[in-house]
């Protein structure tokens, strides 16, 4: 394999580390800020699931990404990637949460102009469709979750203290889930842009598992993941605590396992062609934000509660922030791709 | 399997008996105050009132123990990491409540008060009052684990008998000043229902922290 290749791959696994380090916040960000489970624990089970995720269910979503431009040279893919990683950068800068999904979209599309490539726009409409319901579905999941435990946990008489360990023992499983689910839905955003110029071969691990080329890529944008979780997510946590809205271990586990749901609807190849086989509506596979599922469900799970607790300022700022990233992205990507074709004579396309 | 689904809640069964075990104090405490009264209102200071105070300091001495070591664990299980401070704010006030029918009990084998015989009928119904009082506040506290509905209705109930208790404090009161005992005396009984009258009151400040808790519980 050419060395160069791992170099211009280094943009993607950044983007991978960036986003393990700001996501698993969103994952077990509450378990470890309330001190119901150790960093060091859940951050391992994180980090299984999510190269679990990533190298099992990860192909649905980043079929979509392909159609939204298939980025065809090595160099171009590089700039895609690192245009989306500095656009998700400054946008944090400015204090305001930000989905990779959208950043990487942005740069995709800043490509296809750079390169004279047509944009697929019923896909780009259907991924910003999802942008919209994401939220909505995840909010409508936290809610009905929430009126479900509450009933049940009234009606079961539980003591303080065997809840306690439920709940321990729920936030690590649905940690399990929610970086599962992460590691499906967001590799295309890692490293999505790299396989239509991935020059990896199948991996024989053992004589029950193979790998093809693009798990093979998926497992090095997961590992990437992984590692900023392992690495930097506890200092993201430590950050931002409970800015969003203060909850208990139990509103935590129902954020977590909504956003979880709703990922994972977004990105299971089963379930969509069941979905389908059975005349149902299905959802479109698409990368979302982990980052719009929480949020999502903690405005639902506000509204529910009387809707006194949510902050609309803050959530009008993030809104601000959505519309931001994609743009800055784009803007990025079409004059670097500029500047790396012209300045640095690097092929960022193939006619 | 099983051994790890046995230690994963054995942590919690024992802190949950242990509290359980706090609760039984007082209800304890309560039905042996109400006797050791009893036998002082018939005998005075007699070896059945000194047996049966020493056994509401015993029942202190348990819950000091008790209280102490559901702290510790609290602590060194890290349990209920969000509530801890309110689960230790509830043990101790539950033991104030048993201080309180200890102290009160001791008061009366030191000071051996003469209590009229026109004056027992309402010592009687304070002693009543304060009991259920407390023995309420036990439903009401031990629900706050369990069952947030009977907390509500039982808090009524410990509001309600605290109000009554101290419509009878105030009564006797009164009445102990508008007798004709000498001065000395009238200030030893005030002093005394005053004490009766603050286990009811420290049963109220418990429930008062349990709604507050219970609130802070709901998902």
């Amino acid at each position: 394999m050419d060395l160069s290749y791992l170099f211009f791959l280094s943009s993607g696994l950044f983007l991978g580390w960036s986003l393990g380090a700001n996501d698993a916040a969103n994952i077990f960000g509450t378990a470890v800020g309330s001190k119901m489970v150790r960093f060091r624990t859940i951050a391992m089970v994180a980090a299984v699931f999510v190269i679990l995720g990533a190298v099992f269910g990860g192909a649905g979503t980043s079929e979509t990404l392909g159609a939204l431009g298939a980025v065809n040279a090595l160099a171009g893919a590089f700039m895609v990637a690192l245009s989306a990683a500095l656009a998700v950068y400054f946008v944090l800068r400015m204090g305001v949460t930000v989905s990779t999904s959208q950043a990487i979209v942005g740069a995709i599309i800043g490509w296809n102009l750079y390169a004279g490539k047509p944009t697929d726009y019923e896909t780009l409409a259907e991924i910003c469709l999802t942008w919209i319901i994401c939220p909505l579905i995840s909010g409508v999941v936290a809610v009905i979750l929430y009126f479900i435990i509450k009933k049940l946990l009234k009606y079961s008489s539980m003591h303080l203290l065997i809840l306690d360990q439920l709940t321990r023992t729920g936030l690590i499983l649905t940690a399990a889930l929610g970086a599962y689910a992460l590691g499906a839905n967001n590799i295309a955003n890692v490293v999505g842009v790299f396989v239509p110029s991935s020059p990896f071969k199948p991996v024989h691990i053992g004589s029950v598992l193979t790998l093809n080329p693009q798990q093979v890529l998926f497992l090095l944008g997961s590992l990437a993941i992984g590692a900023g979780i392992l690495t930097y997510s506890k200092k993201v946590i430590m950050r931002l605590g409970n800015s969003l809205m203060r909850m208990t271990p139990m509103l935590a586990l129902i954020v977590v396992l909504a956003q979880a749901i709703v990922l994972l609807l977004f990105s299971s190849v089963s379930l969509h062609n069941w979905l389908i086989a059975h005349s149902l509506p299905a959802l479109p596979l698409v990368p979302v934000s982990s980052t719009q599922a929480v949020i999502g469900a903690i405005v639902g799970l506000g509204l529910a509660k009387g809707g006194r607790t949510i902050d609309w300022g803050i959530i009008g700022k993030i809104t601000v922030g959505w519309v931001a990233a994609p743009l800055m992205a784009l803007g990025i990507c079409f004059v670097s791709l500029f500047f790396l074709a012209n300045v640095f004579n690097q092929t960022v396309y193939l006619p | 399997m099983f051994n790890a689904k046995f230690s994963l809640f054995s942590g919690a069964h024992e802190l949950e008996q242990k509290i359980d075990e706090m609760h039984d104090q007082v209800l304890e405490s309560s039905l042996y105050f109400k006797e050791a009264f009893e036998i002082y209102l018939q005998e005075g200071r007699s070896q059945n009132y000194r047996r049966a105070s020493k056994k509401i300091k015993n029942i202190e001495a348990k819950a000091d123990d008790l209280r102490r070591e559901i702290e510790s664990r609290l602590y060194i299980r890290n349990l209920i990491p969000d509530l801890r401070a309110d689960v230790l704010m509830l043990v101790e006030n539950i033991d104030k409540v048993i201080n309180e029918f200890d102290e009160v009990a001791h008061k009366f084998y030191i000071e051996q008060p003469e209590i009229p015989t026109d004056f027992q009928a309402k010592f009687r119904l304070l002693v009543k009052q304060v009991c259920e009082c407390s023995e309420n506040m036990v439903i009401c506290s031990r629900a706050f684990f369990r069952d947030f509905a009977t907390v509500r209705d039982y808090s009524r109930k410990v509001y309600f008998l605290e109000h009554e208790s101290d419509k009878t404090w105030a009564a006797l009161k009164q009445d102990v000043f508008d007798s004709d005992m000498e001065l000395a005396h009238k200030i030893q009984l005030n002093t005394l229902i005053e004490d009766l009258a603050d286990v009811a009151d420290k049963a109220e400040d418990c429930i008062d922290a349990v709604l507050i808790f219970t609130i802070k519980r709901d998902i």
